[in-house]
Formats: C-alpha cells, structure tokens, sequence
C-alpha cells in the first residue's frame, strides 16, 4: 500500500513537471526564449546584457531565457530549426533575402500590429529591409556601415595630419607608406566578407550607388563596365603590394588585431568595431575613421554609402507567446540600440531619446558621416538570396586571390546568377 | 490378439508422445523467434531511425530543388548532373581532394601506423608509456587540434614558419611557393591542401596504430620462436608471421581510413572552411556549404547520397580486393 502511494505521488509529480514544461514558464510567468549571436566576444554583448536586465526587470511577468550563439555557427543552427519549425519565440536574423527565406517559407511572425505601439520612435524608412509584401517581420536593433579606419601614428610618419580626401591622395598616401617601410591594408582572405568591405566601397565609388543597387537587387545586369573597372583598381592595388599578403591566410580578427598593433595603416570594416577600438584605451586616440574616397566623381560622390539597418530581431510564427514576444522584442531591440549606440558598435536605427554626448567620438564620426549621405546600398551578402550571396561571395574570393580580373568578374557573375 | 492391442496401444503412445514432442518443439521455435523479435526490435528501430531511414530520406530530397524550409520543387537527377557539370559548385574537385586523403592515408598513415603497432608490440622498453604518447592526439578535441595546428601554420607566429626562418629555408619555400612576405601554409591555394592533410594524418596514426597494435599482441608468440628458431631474421618474422596474421585487422583499418577520408570534415572545417578558393575543399565541406549557407538542401542531399554510396562502394571493394588476396 505504502509504495502503491509512492509510486502515485512521484507519477503525480511527473505529470505535473510535464506539465509545467508544455505549459507557460515558472509560476505562471510567461516564458520567452531568444537566440543571438553577442557571444562573449561579440561587439555587441555588453549592449545585449544592457538591454536585457533593463527590459526583463520592467518585465517580472516574463521568464527570459536567451542563447548566443557565434555568428558562423547561428547560420546553421537558425536554418535548421526554420527547417524543423523549431524556432525560439524571439531570433536574430540579417535583414532583405536572410529573413527574406523565413518569411516566404511562413515561418515569421507579422509584427504590423505591433509596430503601431512604437512607430514614433522606429522610422518606418528602418523597416524597409524586413519589409515583405507591404508587411513588417522585423525589428531593427543597429544600423551600420562600411567605413575606413586609420592609425594616424603612422600617416603621421609620412606626413599626414589627417586620412586621405581623394582617391589620388590616398594612392600617394599609400605609396608613401610602402616607402617608409609600412604596409597600408589588412584584409583577411579567410573570410570572403571581409574582401567584400573593399570591394563594395570600391565599386560604389566607381560605379555609383544606383548602378550597384540596382545590380545588388536584380534590377541591372553583372555586365557593367564600371564594376570591371572597379575590380581592376582593387586589383591593381593588390598588385602595388597595398595589402598585407599575409592577409590571406589569416581571420578577421587576426587581421583586426595585426591594425590595432600597428601593422597596416588601415583598415576598411564595419562601424561596429568602433566599440572594440574605443575599448582599447591605447589605441583609440590613435585612430580616425572617414569613408572611402571617390574614384570617379562623374558616377558617385561622397556620402555614397554601403551598408544600412541589417542587424534585426523577429518573432516566430510557432511561437505560443506571439503577440507578447513580439512586444517584447520591440521593447528590447529598442533598448538594444540604445545601449549599443552608447557603447559604439552601431548606429541608432530608432531615434534617440537620450543624452547621447557620451557617444565615443569615432562612432560620432560615422554618425556624422551617415547623417550626411546619399545614399546607402546594404551590404552584397544580405541583400542578395543566400545561394546568389554565396556565388558572388566565392567570386569576391577570386578577385582576391587574382584568379580572375575585373572582366571575368563581371563576365562570370552574369552568366551564373540568373 | 492382445499382443497385437498392446502393440497398436504402444504405438499410440508413441506416436500421441511424437505429436506432443514435436507441438514442443514447433512451440519452443515460436518461443525462440519471438523473443529474438523481441529483443531485436528495439536495435532494428533505433538503426532504421538514425540510419536507414535518414538515408531514405536524403535520397527522397536529392530529387527536389527545395531550400529547407519552403515548397520543394521536384527536379529527377537535375541536382546529380549539376554536381557533375557546374562551374560553380567544385564537387570533383572535393571528390579529388578526399581521394587523394584515402590514397595518403592508406600508403602514408597506415604503414607509420604498421610501423608503430610492430615496434612496440614487440615489448619494447616503456611500451605503455608510447602507445599512450601516440594514442593521445585521438584522444584530444579535433577543434583543439585544429587550433594547435593554425598556431603553428600562422604566417606571421608559426612555429614552422619561424622553425625555417631560423634555419633560413623560409625564402626558398617562399620561392616555389609564389609566397611575398611568409609561407602562407594555409592561404596559399598551391599548398593548402597539402598542408591541412597533415595534421588529419597524424592525429589518427595513434587509432590505426592500436588497432593494429592489439593484432600484434595476438599473434602466438610460440609462431615468432618457431621463425627464429629457423633463422628467421626480425624483418622476416613481421613479414612472413605478423603481418599475414594480421591481415583481416590491416583490411578493417584500411576501410576505416578510405571510408574517414571520404567523410574527412571537421579538421578541414578548422583549418581552413574548404578555402582558400576550394583548395581543401571535401564532399562533406561543400555539403555544409549547399545545406547552410546556399539554402539548397536538395543539392546538399545530393552530396549526402553520393558519399554513402561512395563509402558502402569502397568498403565493398576493398573487402573483395582483400578476399581475392587471401
């Protein structure tokens, strides 16, 4: 009789732990699970810790549970669980074609009605890369965009006070610096988004942000003399011993610390790693940021930009919570912006509300140059579908290695994304 | 008359014990073959749900252009032909690349392997302590290999790189690679592929090396005394006693080493994500490419189905080479 008792109450328990699993959170809050990609290491982290402490304690009803997951990593873990429907209630994404797949395979959330409970603080110009249909999937957290860092300890050696205005300063620049000794660029081969940051500027610059654009959205055909050329430069730039050679053998971040020690005199990446470089007290008086100049002023001009709102937050279809994961998720990415902007590794996609005279004075710069643009064409790799990003990225990745010259660039391109 | 009835009554006892004996044994058959169900069932569930199953439906999905998570669009053989004929997915090149690591590990890895397993299965001096040395990098994370071995390839830090400078043969490996300012061991598209072999090599000497190692330790040691006692010499004992005793382990590890080549992935993954410019790339690198980053699961399928059709088809070949041998 007694262990009938027993074996009843521990089956009771048992289906009452169930219970509590399938259901809700723990007493009675509602449970919300995120994944990101602010690992340890990532620019973003102390934002992302910010932003959650903040919203979560203003939150007691809401059991949050979140999960970083390293960038490379997150792309093979976020599209299994799409495939398998088995997503967390709320989950970083890249904007445009990334999100894009998720949202035509019905598998994110539609966030219209909520947008309305923040639209005067979110510009619904941020929402044009998530928006599908006429309809909003997601919530911009930082917007950046591709800009040139320079160590002036080393332009000063060769006499310069401030970075290079022009194309033909900085060739001089560049030239001058070989002479005494330093190399001008890093670019890390290992990562073809990294040759991208180059590449983009210099075809923007060439080109002009339309003809990119609309080449980047299928509007325009690969086959653009302009882009060739542009290629060529790069190329050509290689050629003069520019660039690290070295640099094909190692990551981003080999690459980034090699700028930070004083290796290259520049360094062409995203504005988020302006929070790293304010980070590094020795080195951040050390450091300028500018864009990229004009190569040909007949097609394009400064402000001119390549990048945008990508870094976004999106709610999941399957998600039991939906209506108050996708509150939430408005709630954090605005946080997550304020915090990020403070600290330096993005641009405020939502417009501030707050005191930001504490902004470090590069990622002021890039605010600055930003306020001032054109136009902006998002980065190559998000805007385009995964499997065309992946053919352009791989032909990048020869231009880099030299095994193809502007003209097979553009010649390949054309003929293998149809 | 009545010896007749007690004749016929003892025939039917005989032949009612007959019956009984068989219903005995015909029910202590079906006993038997249901329990073997029975306890085979939850293995033959378990190896259909991991294994064939999985198989079942890569090869389903290898007919679909389908991105994993949208409508699948069926396309036959399309995705078979375009592996075969495509400028831009370089699949007979990974295929080359794993062939050449099965060619490599076969008559590189498993003759140092052999070599090991014979030196110390003779009873050498601190035989436990060097079959341990050797078993160890099996033993550590590929990931952590993977990292030990980009430190020593850096350009800028390596230790093979300073290694060379040191002895001043770095600018002449500079020369023939086409390198400007350091041996770029793992960025250089001439030496790449070579370069990420050697760390898969050696990190499995150790596996094959106790494998065969534990064959040496097998074979009678009244065999070795006997060659020996005939004049055999050291060499002529491990030729004509161990090694064809051993044969039937050197067969499994040549499987293992042809068929984990052909899979070779995650050391390749490390070091260099099948770059630079699809230098190292392999079948189970570009798979991972199609499924994750291209959003083409039919293709990646594809790739799944021709690797396990590749490893069934060598492992075929290789045990029929062996039988023909013996």
């Amino acid at each position: 009789m007694k262990r009938r008792l027993i074996a009843l109450v521990l089956a009771a328990a048992m289906v009452f732990s169930l219970a509590a699993c399938a259901g809700g959170g723990k007493g009675g809050k509602t449970k919300i699970d995120m994944w990101c990609i602010a690992t340890e290491t990532d620019s973003n982290r102390k934002a992302y810790e910010k932003a959650i402490a903040e919203v979560t304690a203003a939150h007691p009803e809401i059991e949050f549970n979140w999960e970083a997951i390293e960038n490379q990593s997150y792309k093979t873990k976020i599209k299994a669980a799409v495939a398998a429907d088995e997503m967390p209630d709320i989950f970083f994404t890249w904007s445009c074609a990334f999100l894009g797949d998720f949202v035509n395979a019905n598998r994110v959330y539609c966030l219209d009605e909520e947008y309305k409970n923040w639209a005067k603080d979110l510009d619904p110009k941020m929402l044009n890369n998530t928006t599908f249909n006429g309809k909003h999937y997601g919530v911009p957290t930082t917007m950046n965009i591709v800009v040139m860092f320079a160590n002036m300890d080393i332009l000063k050696k060769v006499g310069y006070t401030e970075v290079p205005g022009t194309y033909e300063e900085l060739i001089k620049c560049c030239d001058k610096l070989l002479a005494a000794g330093y190399t001008p660029f890093g670019c890390s081969g290992k990562e073809d988004w990294c040759v991208t940051e180059y590449v983009e500027p210099i075809i923007e610059k060439t080109a002009g942000a339309k003809a990119w654009s609309d080449i980047m959205t299928g509007a325009a055909s690969w086959d653009n003399k302009d882009v060739a050329k542009a290629i060529d430069i790069f190329q050509e730039m290689i050629s003069k011993k520019y660039f690290d050679p070295n640099g094909a053998a190692l990551t981003n971040n080999e690459v980034k610390a090699n700028f930070q020690q004083g290796k290259y005199a520049f360094y062409m990446n995203g504005s988020w790693n302006c929070a790293d470089f304010f980070a590094d007290s020795a080195f951040f008086p050390k450091v300028k940021v500018s864009e990229f100049p004009v190569i040909d002023s007949s097609k394009s001009k400064l402000g001119q930009l390549i990048g945008g709102p990508s870094d976004t937050l999106a709610v999941a279809q399957s998600s039991k919570n939906a209506d108050k994961a996708a509150a939430f998720a408005f709630e954090l990415g605005k946080a997550i912006c304020h915090y990020g902007y403070l600290d330096g590794c993005g641009l405020p996609a939502w417009t501030p509300d707050y005191d930001t005279s504490s902004v470090n004075a590069l990622t002021a710069t890039v605010a600055d140059i930003v306020a001032k643009s054109d136009a902006m064409v998002l980065f190559g790799d998000t805007i385009q579908a995964a499997d065309i990003a992946n053919i352009y990225l791989s032909y990048v990745a020869k231009v880099y290695g030299k095994q193809i010259d502007g003209n097979g660039f553009i010649s390949g391109l054309k003929k293998d994304i149809k | 008359m009545d010896k007749m009835k007690e004749k016929n009554k003892t025939a039917e006892v005989s032949l009612s014990a007959d019956a009984i004996s068989e219903k005995i044994k015909r029910r202590n058959k079906i006993y038997k073959g249901v329990s073997v169900f029975l306890f085979l069932t939850p293995a033959l569930i378990l190896f259909c749900g991991v294994l064939i199953f999985p198989i079942g439906a890569s090869i389903y999905y290898s007919f679909f252009d389908w991105n994993g998570f949208g409508t699948k669009t069926f396309v036959g053989f399309a995705n078979y032909v375009e592996l075969f004929t495509s400028q831009i997915i370089p699949f007979p090149l990974a295929l080359k690349n794993s062939l050449l690591l099965a060619v490599l590990s076969v008559f590189i890895q498993l003759p140092l392997s052999l070599a090991l397993a014979l030196a110390l299965g003779r009873g050498i001096k601190g035989e436990r302590f060097f079959l341990s040395v050797f078993f160890a990098p099996v033993l550590i994370s590929t990931v952590i290999i993977g990292q030990l071995w980009l430190k020593i390839y850096n350009p800028d830090y390596g230790l093979l790189n300073s290694f060379l400078r040191q002895l001043g043969l770095e600018e002449k490996i500079m020369a023939l690679t086409g390198d400007i300012k350091d041996v770029l061991w793992l960025g250089n598209s001439k030496i790449a592929l070579g370069a990420a072999f050697v760390p898969i090599l050696w990190q499995y000497v150790g596996y094959h090396m106790l494998l065969l190692y534990a064959g040496v330790k097998g074979v009678p040691v009244e065999l070795r005394e006997a060659a020996m006692l005939d004049g055999a010499s050291y060499g002529q004992v491990n030729r004509y006693i161990v090694i064809p005793h051993i044969k039937p382990i050197i067969k499994i590890s040549v499987i293992f080493a042809v068929t984990g080549s052909l899979k070779s992935f995650d050391l390749i993954w490390v070091l260099t994500n099948g770059g630079p410019l699809h230098a190292t790339e392999v079948p189970s690198t570009l798979m991972i490419n199609m499924l994750f980053l291209h959003n083409r699961y039919g293709m990646g399928s594809t790739i799944a189905v021709l690797l396990i059709a590749l490893c069934f088809l060598f492992a075929v070949l290789i045990s029929a080479a062996f039988r023909k041998e013996d």
